[in-house]
């Protein structure tokens, strides 16, 4: 099976180096694979996370991620890289002046689709999250549960190889929580995309198969 | 509301930049005017032994327009009108010949002198004179005028820059979310500031049209406003193609400043 996400000695560090976050890093990850990444808070579990989607750039060693380096990757193969791959954020990151229809499209709008294929594939989606009679409205309209689903949706809405969730849970009730757990195993199982979230606590209740990497004191380890 | 204000503050001083601009152009279009009318009506006075001509002069200074002989005969009659006929034939012959020298430009003080300084080594030429004291004095009121509006022009034009880049820092909060989440998904720049784009475009739009109606009104004006007789017939205040300067400084100001907002908003960490 190709890696997805391949990680060789990797060190990721602000200040130039001086604030190390992440040394020595080695770890190969699948396509399909469901990954949990956990560890104590300020471990540097969302400084690993950016590194995937190019927000911060390696300081060393090698990290791939969909076959490109991304200590070499150019602007416009990051661009590219980026459209394929479906971020979920704890806060959501939802465009609060457009409608929850048009932030669930904003991957293909971003690509380039014509506006019936946005609107078929939104209908889909939010039917998918449940959220198909949310569809006129704002973000701020939504609870933070509701919300987070259309941030799901969003993540989903270009059939990405990768799905990338930083805290996706931190901010929701159990019943969200346990609703976003089920989309997010859907997504691996029937999209055969890879999915790794950003913990602080695995769920209790998952029903697929997954690893787990812990991060503690800048190694990353895996969990057998 | 808040929509107006926000537009209202681009709009401003771009409009601003736009009306400095158009100011330093039509001075300098009025001073030209002025001293295109300066030069017409002026010319050096020189006397000179021998006959002198346009192509002669011309071989001294390619600043010489045209050479006219003025009426001897005009001269004496008017310098020795209670003289005899005999006696005027002989200042005639006595007398030398006197030029008008006409230029082709408004000439600095320092380049009359030293046009002054070649005339009088022309061969035959007796003197030159080229009034310097109420050439200078003409111009002097109007190049202060004209030095003290363009510093008035310069500091309009920098404070309304401030205002732009103020309103930039504006446009940044108001927009900097928005964009960071399209550029995580992967929007190209452009996409990304596709709004604010199609926002400045559209107030850049209003500037130019505003600052055009003040310029046509005013030109419609120009005589009753200025009292300047000698702008009659003719359009100092607005060209078409001042309209196209306007454009393309709007969109340059535009350019710039929309690129700014988008980089500032820029997060990749290094």
């Amino acid at each position: 099976m190709a890696n997805v996400i391949e990680a060789q000695d990797l060190k990721l560090a602000y200040n130039n180096g001086k604030n190390v976050i992440i040394e020595n890093a080695t770890f190969n990850i699948q396509a399909g694979e469901f990954i949990f990444i956990t560890g104590p808070s300020g471990s540097g579990k969302s400084t690993l996370l950016k590194s995937m989607y190019g927000q911060i750039k390696p300081f060393s060693g090698l990290l791939r991620v969909g076959g490109y380096d991304m200590k070499k990757i150019k602007k416009s193969q990051l661009q590219q890289l980026r459209r394929n791959i479906g971020i979920i954020f704890q806060d959501y990151q939802l465009i609060n002046e457009w409608t929850v229809e048009k932030n669930v499209v904003l991957p293909l709008i971003i690509t380039g689709y014509s506006l019936d294929v946005q609107k078929v594939q939104a209908q889909k989606l939010l039917a998918h999250v449940k959220l198909t009679e949310q569809a006129d409205k704002y973000p701020l309209e939504l609870s933070g549960g509701e919300q987070q689903r259309v941030g799901v949706a969003r993540a989903l809405s270009k059939n990405p190889f990768l799905i990338l969730a930083d805290e996706p849970t931190g901010n929701l009730d159990e019943f969200s929580s346990g609703v976003v757990w089920d989309l997010l195993e859907n997504a691996c199982e029937q999209l055969n995309a890879t999915v790794l979230v950003v913990t602080h606590k695995i769920p209790t209740i998952f029903n697929i198969p997954y690893r787990h990497f812990i991060i503690e004191n800048g190694g990353v380890h895996e969990v057998h | 509301m808040k929509s107006i204000k926000e537009h209202l503050m681009f709009i401003l001083p771009l409009l601003a930049v736009l009306i400095s601009i158009q100011f330093v152009i039509v001075f300098n279009r009025i001073t030209h005017s002025y001293e295109e009318k300066l030069k017409n009506s002026y010319s050096i006075l020189v006397s000179s032994k021998r006959t002198l001509s346009t192509p002669l002069l011309r071989t001294v200074s390619n600043k010489i327009d045209s050479v006219v002989a003025l009426d001897k005969n005009y001269i004496a009659r008017e310098v020795a009108s209670d003289v005899d006929r005999k006696s005027v034939e002989a200042i005639l012959k006595e007398m030398p010949h006197f030029y008008r020298v006409y230029l082709t430009k408004y000439l600095s003080l320092e380049e009359l002198k030293m046009l002054e300084q070649q005339l009088k080594q022309v061969k035959g030429v007796i003197s030159v004179d080229i009034f310097a004291e109420s050439y200078e004095s003409r111009h002097a009121m109007f190049a202060l005028i004209k030095n003290s509006l363009n510093i008035f022009v310069v500091i309009l034009f920098i404070v309304s820059l401030l205002l732009i880049i103020k309103q930039m820092e504006v446009w940044q909060l108001a927009h900097k979310k928005r964009m960071q989440i399209m550029e995580i998904f992967g929007a190209p720049l452009m996409l990304r500031s596709g709004v604010l784009f199609k926002m400045a475009i559209i107030d850049a739009i209003i500037a130019t049209l505003l600052n055009l109606t003040l310029f046509l009104y005013l030109q419609s004006k120009t005589v009753a406003l200025t009292g300047l007789k000698f702008l009659e017939n003719k359009s100092v205040l607005f060209h078409i193609s001042d309209l196209f300067l306007w454009i393309l400084t709007s969109l340059v100001i535009v350019f710039i400043s929309v690129l700014f907002v988008a980089f500032k908003s820029s997060e990749v960490v290094e």
